[in-house]
């Protein structure tokens, strides 16, 4: 793109994935070291998305702070929350007008507290103008490990970095570990924090349910490996590998039926444990759903954007299906998504556009070039389908114009199945006379 | 003593003044527009969101540009429901996306080339709006320069907004910012074609899910000509003849006034504060500008008609709502510009609430609040959360930040920002306005709440 104006990206900042990060830990309030917007716009988010509500607290910069620093705003800050609410951690992220000042937000949220407090203070290093919300993510992520994991006893568990995912998701790879019987640590899980109930006489909790406890946090150095299920949420597996010999398994999301059965097969080696039938059969009927649908799917071009881990995996698990996926699209660059794509060229004599680190403007132009008889995304896509005259299925973060897709899964064999059947009645809807669909 | 301190708040008794209970002869208003406590969970933006988000987005024909990181421009990107009959504005998303490149050897150069791609790329923007975010204003990028240079290059106005985010002490700086800077920048820069004794501005009416397209017609059929709606569903080209009004009319009195008065001040154009939500209030507002242009008339035949067409329907409501009690809390003039209209219904606002309300915001809920009304200024979390259970408000008129909290503790609430099914405004909107209430109160799902599962 030799553009220097960004058209409609779907990417937003490191704040954002910051934040996912931490409310997928159980008692963790999330603080942001910046203006309020910084705050107020990924609640926004959250809460359009998920439908749930996301407290988040700011150290509110102002002016003053841009002369003299937001020491000040940051330690009122922490112990305002600490007081209030009293939560296990704090997950600190910096913002583009704190980095920019120059606070050290260790040494500030240091001497904020005692160190004999049983409150820990997590500080993510996250300015807006690097990376994208999976940046924000990773470096996070990367934090609660590094602040938190101790050695100790071998815990026999594995541990799941999720990445950006939703709750549907998560449930659907922790019911995959059920079955396969592996006890496990999900680094972090908003499955339940961003999924909650309504409880008889509308009783909650100040801080939701659910989550990683702390406590699994520090004991995951201790862990047989560590799985990424999304590789730009990997750096804490690679911390957790170097400084305490937890094998890190970076590999492709589990979409589809090989990168299902890498998944299936990488948590069989790290944990020793056989594969079941239940699994093979969930396998099984994510082959007979590919089968059923192939004379709909075959050859059908499909446009697909997104985070790169999720963006690569779909479009493999569309060439497995016999579609044609023209164009692949994401906003974060990430090593892997190019070497990822050109291997499903080759293996299924496809022509998959690739692009990169560019925005919704781009694709458009690229899909009108190759054309799209779908397009897979967020809700952002929803103009590029309506241009194109076609259906828009949605995964992804956010998706605000369509109700519970963050309840289902696209993972694992049984979410790779509901995925194909969401694109194929998009199909069914958009292309076929009725008529044609009697058998 | 009026103020109160709840008990979420015992660890932060700095937030007591800001929260008050109403006493009749002894209006004590909260203390206001002044910095929010560090980490009290806040709900307030940035004076980026009132400017980019507020005032300057809905101008439907400006490509609205957002210097900075991606994060600002993004969050902005066809959120708010300021709707218009074109498609630029809310479809298309505009950034420099800065990087730390730029944040190192600044961002001029990035933006002047994306102030000319821009344009390139869509000939149908008549103006672009550069907005600064917090790392532009940290950096010092002389977005002034570069915007007259691009201006010259591209031979349409190029107007920078400095809206840096830490700025002030919520959006509302940023409603001003952009009121003074499309006053400064914008307004006399072009006379209107023609102009007629009738001519009026509808200011600080947003277009929010469709409302100017209700009020702007009631004025019309009076035999007003709207010159502008400043800025809802707006073209730029609507924005330079507003001097030429013979009167402005101020909706959104918090954002909007700076634009009235500076008109009034430079232009002797005068303004009239309105409210234009309920029958009554919408009723007055006609009458108002009927009695300024001498079409008294008109306004009562308008006046007639709207509620030949609409009074049963509320009446209707009214019956299913008598006895409510609500809560409003919003930006800021909706709080009590919605307290009469709720008790045309029947409802009694018992508690209201402003992110960034200044005084006279606050003394125009006091004058409306009946004793024993609670009133808070820039409420954040925990307060909402603590007078709900309390207070147990049959509904809840809030934003989206707050309406699943609301949800999960067992109440009814509608979305006073972006609305449910609107638009509200006007006396067809109020329909909606009341049908909403009356889908969030009767609807059947609410009775589950106190239905636990038990073995029998």
């Amino acid at each position: 793109m030799a553009r220097s104006v960004t058209i409609n990206p779907p990417k937003m900042c490191q704040p954002m994935g910051a934040i996912l990060a931490y409310m997928g830990v159980h008692g963790c309030v999330p603080l942001v070291h910046g203006s309020q917007g910084c705050s107020t716009y990924p609640r926004y988010n959250i809460a359009r998305h998920f439908r749930e509500s996301a407290e988040v607290a700011v150290s509110s910069l102002a002016e003053d702070a841009a002369v003299y620093g937001g020491a000040k705003n940051l330690t009122e800050a922490i112990k305002n929350v600490k007081s209030r609410i009293n939560p296990a951690l704090i997950g600190i992220c910096t913002t583009c007008m704190s980095e920019t000042i120059g606070d050290d937000v260790k040494l500030i949220s240091k001497k904020a507290i005692a160190p004999d407090d049983t409150m820990k203070i997590i500080p993510a290093s996250t300015p807006s103008y690097v990376g994208t919300h999976l940046t924000g993510y990773d470096n996070a992520m990367r934090a609660l490990v590094e602040t938190l994991a101790v050695k100790g006893k071998p815990n026999n568990k594995i541990n799941i970095i999720t990445g950006i995912i939703n709750p549907g998701d998560i449930r659907e790879i922790k019911n995959m570990l059920r079955i396969m019987n592996v006890k496990n640590i999900f680094l972090s899980d908003i499955s339940e924090t961003l999924d909650t109930p309504i409880m008889p006489g509308g009783h909650k909790p100040l801080l939701p349910d659910g989550g990683t406890e702390p406590a699994d946090i520090i004991d995951s150095a201790n862990s047989l490996g560590t799985i990424a299920i999304c590789r730009t949420a990997g750096s804490a597996a690679t911390y957790l590998q170097n400084k305490f010999k937890v094998p890190a398994v970076l590999a492709p999301a589990p979409i589809g039926v090989v990168n299902n059965d890498r998944f299936v097969q990488n948590i069989s080696k790290l944990s020793g444990a056989p594969i079941p039938d239940e699994i093979k059969k969930d396998r099984g009927r994510l082959i007979d759903s590919m089968v059923d649908v192939h004379h709909y799917m075959y050859g059908r071009k499909v446009a697909i954007f997104g985070d790169p881990d999720i963006v690569s995996a779909i479009v493999r698990f569309c060439a497995e299906a016999g579609m044609n996926p023209t164009v692949a699209m994401t906003a974060t660059k990430h090593k892997d998504f190019a070497p990822d794509i050109k291997a499903v060229n080759t293996e299924y004599k496809t022509d998959t556009q690739i692009l990169e680190g560019t925005d919704l403007y781009e694709f458009h132009k690229v899909v009108e070039a190759q054309g799209a008889e779908l397009i897979l995304g967020n809700s952002k896509g929803k103009d590029v389908a309506d241009d194109e005259g076609v259906p828009l299925v949605r995964f992804g973060f956010p998706v605000y114009d369509r109700v519970g897709v963050y309840r289902y899964s696209i993972m694992g064999y049984n979410g790779s199945i509901y995925l194909l059947d969401q694109m194929t009645n998009a199909i069914l809807d958009h292309k076929y006379d009725p008529n044609k669909l009697h058998q | 003593m009026t103020t109160i301190l709840p008990e979420c708040d015992i660890p932060i008794p700095q937030r007591k003044p800001h929260i008050v209970c109403h006493e009749p002869g002894n209006m004590v208003l909260p203390m206001c527009n002044v910095q929010t406590v560090p980490g009290d969970m806040t709900e307030r933006g940035c004076t980026f969101a009132g400017c980019r988000g507020v005032v300057g987005g809905p101008v439907k024909d400006a490509i609205q540009l957002v210097h900075g990181p991606i994060g600002c421009a993004y969050y902005t990107w066809g959120t708010r429901r300021n709707l218009s009959d074109t498609k630029l504005h809310r479809k298309y998303c505009f950034s420099t996306d800065l990087t730390e490149e730029s944040v190192i050897y600044g961002g001029a150069k990035k933006l002047l080339n994306s102030i000319i791609e821009s344009h390139e790329l869509f000939p149908e923007g008549k103006a672009v709006f550069v907005y600064s975010t917090c790392v532009v204003g940290l950096i010092g990028d002389d977005t002034d320069a570069i915007c007259k240079q691009a201006q010259e290059k591209i031979g349409i106005p190029v107007i920078p907004f400095h809206c840096e985010g830490f700025r002030g002490v919520s959006q509302s700086l940023g409603h001003h910012i952009a009121n003074r800077t499309l006053f400064e920048k914008v307004v006399g820069t072009e006379e209107p074609e023609e102009t007629t004794p009738y001519d009026m501005c509808i200011v600080g009416e947003f277009n929010i899910d469709g409302d100017a397209w209700i009020v702007k017609p009631l004025f019309e059929r009076m035999g007003v000509r709207v010159l502008s709606v400043f800025t809802g569903n707006a073209s730029y080209s609507d924005i330079p003849p507003m001097h030429r009004a013979k009167l402005n009319i101020v909706q959104c009195q918090r954002s909007s006034t700076y634009i009235a008065k500076m008109i009034q001040d430079k232009y002797g154009v005068p303004y009239i504060n309105v409210s234009l939500f309920g029958m009554a209030q919408t009723a007055e507002a006609l009458r108002d500008v009927g009695k300024f242009f001498h079409l008294e008339e008109n306004a009562e035949k308008v006046i007639a008609e709207e509620l030949a067409l609409y009074q049963s329907r509320i009446d209707h409501y009214r019956k299913k709502l008598e006895g409510k009690k609500c809560f409003i809390y919003q930006g800021a003039p909706r709080a009590w510009h919605w307290m009469e209209p709720m008790r045309e219904l029947g409802i009694e606002t018992i508690l209201t609430a402003t992110t960034f309300g200044h005084k006279d915001d606050y003394e125009k809920i006091m004058e409306k609040a009946k004793p024993g009304h609670i009133c808070i200024d820039n409420p954040n979390a925990l307060e909402i959360e603590e007078y709900l259970v309390k207070l147990k408000p049959d509904f809840f008129i809030g934003g989206l930040k707050e309406k699943y909290l609301t949800y999960k503790l067992g109440i009814p609430f509608i979305n006073g920002h972006s609305y449910e099914e609107g638009p509200y405004a006007g006396f067809e909107g109020f329909v909606n306005f009341a049908k909403d209430i009356d889908v969030a109160v009767n609807s059947p799902v609410w009775k589950f709440i106190n239905q636990p599962l038990e073995v029998k």
